[in-house]
């Protein structure tokens, strides 16, 4: 398929006769022509310092491409009809779960968060205004006889002691009674003794300085971690039950409002060696789908009362 | 919801959830719905289990104010019932669907239960219930007369809504088409590799009893 232009081309060539080349050796300076030394360079010689100093420009080419982690892949929702306001949402929602008994049904947001694969993850613990549950049984590691000890009594731990508490959860470890466990700063030590680790660390137990469960004032860590949930970030993505399936959308609003707060001060905390960003937060429920929230409340269809939303499931 | 492609069937997902059996409109002298049958299907309460499936969630996504309970108990040989409350016209006009309901705090409230925990309620002053005998029923057959003893107004999708819907019914299709031909690509190669493979052992066979 040879268009007539090439053929105008080569017709072009045939018919102009070649301008004759200027002798460019004669009419350039010496200076500006390239010099024999510039040659040798080019084939992989030169002097000990310059190799030395291109060994140097390599190593930080390699630098800086270190310096670019890896993201976790992610999907921006853009266009009409992707995301939805919160009554839109639970409508959907509502309309999925509906003769499910309400106990067994919780609403749940997933946030996703643009971050690096392997930077440090947000994890935190939050009281949400209206709790999702209440079962939350606090164990306290403290001294024996310690006025932490007398704290955790009156906060109302199920478990709390030292010595006793760590025979406690060796003699049976798969039944615990308590799913939350704090340690006084003073029992610290024993702690590490103990080496409960094994047992306590893959059940997400094991108190330390990270999941912030180690405190000087047992008094106000127990009335923080009661009605609490705790959230880490994983490949991404933080999850969370958010709301019983009866809250009204006020009532879920309120939640995922003090949960977005919440995430944007854990960020804030850690952004001299990070930089994340939310990119979209998901609402959905055990059973349901999952609604992107375009952040507004009022439901589209204008006859729907957002009271309607809360009638018994 | 990571990638585009999974974001299209959430259109279906919820275009389901508008459209289709129970997509009705009821009207507002009705109060409440309550199901009342077995947790398991055996002994003719599939029928009552596939209406809750399949066109309840329709329902109330259009009545989103009537709280519809079930209640379902271990016990099959128990009745399969669906009662609905009608509360006197004029009381209707007055209140708003959920303005009554939400007198009483939610944890009093009757709620949906798979341990027979909420038996249908007798019915309050003004209320009078209808209901249907679903044991040994199918679902189709519960939802006409569903619809004929509420008078619900039967909702059809927007031409709008149809168009879309088909669009992204050709998009499945042109999947389906673009998914065998890519198979087929595949299992081609997979077969050349396969026998450029037997053949290369063959060759290293004859070679090595030459060798000998």
């Amino acid at each position: 398929m040879a268009s007539t232009s090439q053929f105008l081309a080569s017709l072009a060539r045939l018919s102009l006769s070649p301008a004759s080349r200027p002798a460019a050796a004669s009419t350039i300076p010496r200076f500006l022509a390239p010099s024999a030394t510039t040659q040798i360079r080019c084939a992989g010689g030169g002097t000990a310092q310059m190799q030395a100093r291109a060994r140097e420009k390599e190593k930080l080419k390699k630098k800086k491409r270190q310096q670019r982690f890896k993201e976790y892949k992610y999907a921006v929702p853009t266009g009409k009809g992707e995301q939805f306001s919160l009554c839109d949402a639970m409508r959907y929602i509502r309309a999925a779960e509906v003769g499910r008994p309400p106990s067994s049904v919780t609403y749940e947001v997933a946030l996703k968060v643009r971050t690096i694969k392997n930077g440090p993850v947000i994890r935190n613990r939050i009281r949400f205004p209206h709790p999702v549950k209440n079962d939350t049984r606090i164990a306290v590691i403290c001294p024996e006889g310690s006025n932490a000890m007398h704290d955790a009594r009156t906060g109302g731990a199920v478990a709390f002691g030292e010595q006793s508490l760590f025979e406690i959860i060796k003699a049976n470890p798969n039944n615990l009674p308590f799913n939350r466990l704090i340690c006084h700063t003073d029992s610290v030590q024993a702690l590490n003794k103990a080496g409960l680790g094994r047992v306590l660390g893959p059940k997400g137990l094991m108190p330390s300085l990270k999941t912030n469960t180690i405190t000087k004032s047992v008094k106000t860590m127990m009335q923080e971690m009661v009605g609490a949930e705790t959230y880490r970030e994983k490949i991404g993505v933080i999850r969370i039950p958010i709301g019983n399936i009866q809250y009204s959308p006020r009532q879920l609003s309120d939640n995922v409002k003090t949960f977005i707060e919440s995430i944007k001060a854990d960020i804030a905390r850690m952004e001299d060696r990070v930089d994340k960003d939310i990119i979209e937060v998901v609402l959905s429920s055990t059973n349901g789908p999952g609604f992107t929230l375009n952040g507004g409340f009022l439901p589209t269809d204008e006859k729907l009362d957002p009271a309607y939303l809360a009638t018994a499931m | 919801m990571v990638n585009p492609g999974k974001r299209m069937n959430l259109l279906k997902t919820l275009f389901n959830l508008r459209h289709g059996p129970g997509a009705a409109i009821l009207p507002p002298e009705i109060s409440r719905l309550h199901m009342d049958f077995a947790l398991r299907w055996n002994d003719g309460h599939m029928g009552p289990r596939k209406f809750w499936k399949t066109c309840l969630p329709r329902l109330k996504f259009w009545n989103p104010a009537i709280p519809m309970i079930i209640n379902r108990s271990p016990d099959n040989s128990g009745p399969a019932t669906l009662s609905i409350y009608f509360r006197k016209a004029a009381a209707a006009a007055a209140t708003p669907t959920s303005a009554k309901v939400h007198m009483t705090p939610l944890a009093q409230q009757a709620h949906s239960s798979s341990t027979n925990e909420c038996p249908a309620p007798p019915p309050e002053e003004g209320e009078r219930v209808v209901t249907i005998e679903m044991k040994h029923q199918h679902s189709e057959a519960i939802l006409e007369e569903f619809l004929l003893k509420t008078g619900a107004q039967v909702l059809r999708p927007t031409p709008d809504e149809e168009n879309e819907m088909r669009q992204a019914e050709d998009l499945r299709d042109r999947a389906a088409i673009d998914r065998s031909i890519m198979k087929k690509y595949i299992d081609d190669k997979r077969a050349e590799e396969k026998m450029l493979a037997r053949a290369r052992e063959e060759a290293d066979a004859i070679r090595a009893a030459n060798s000998d």
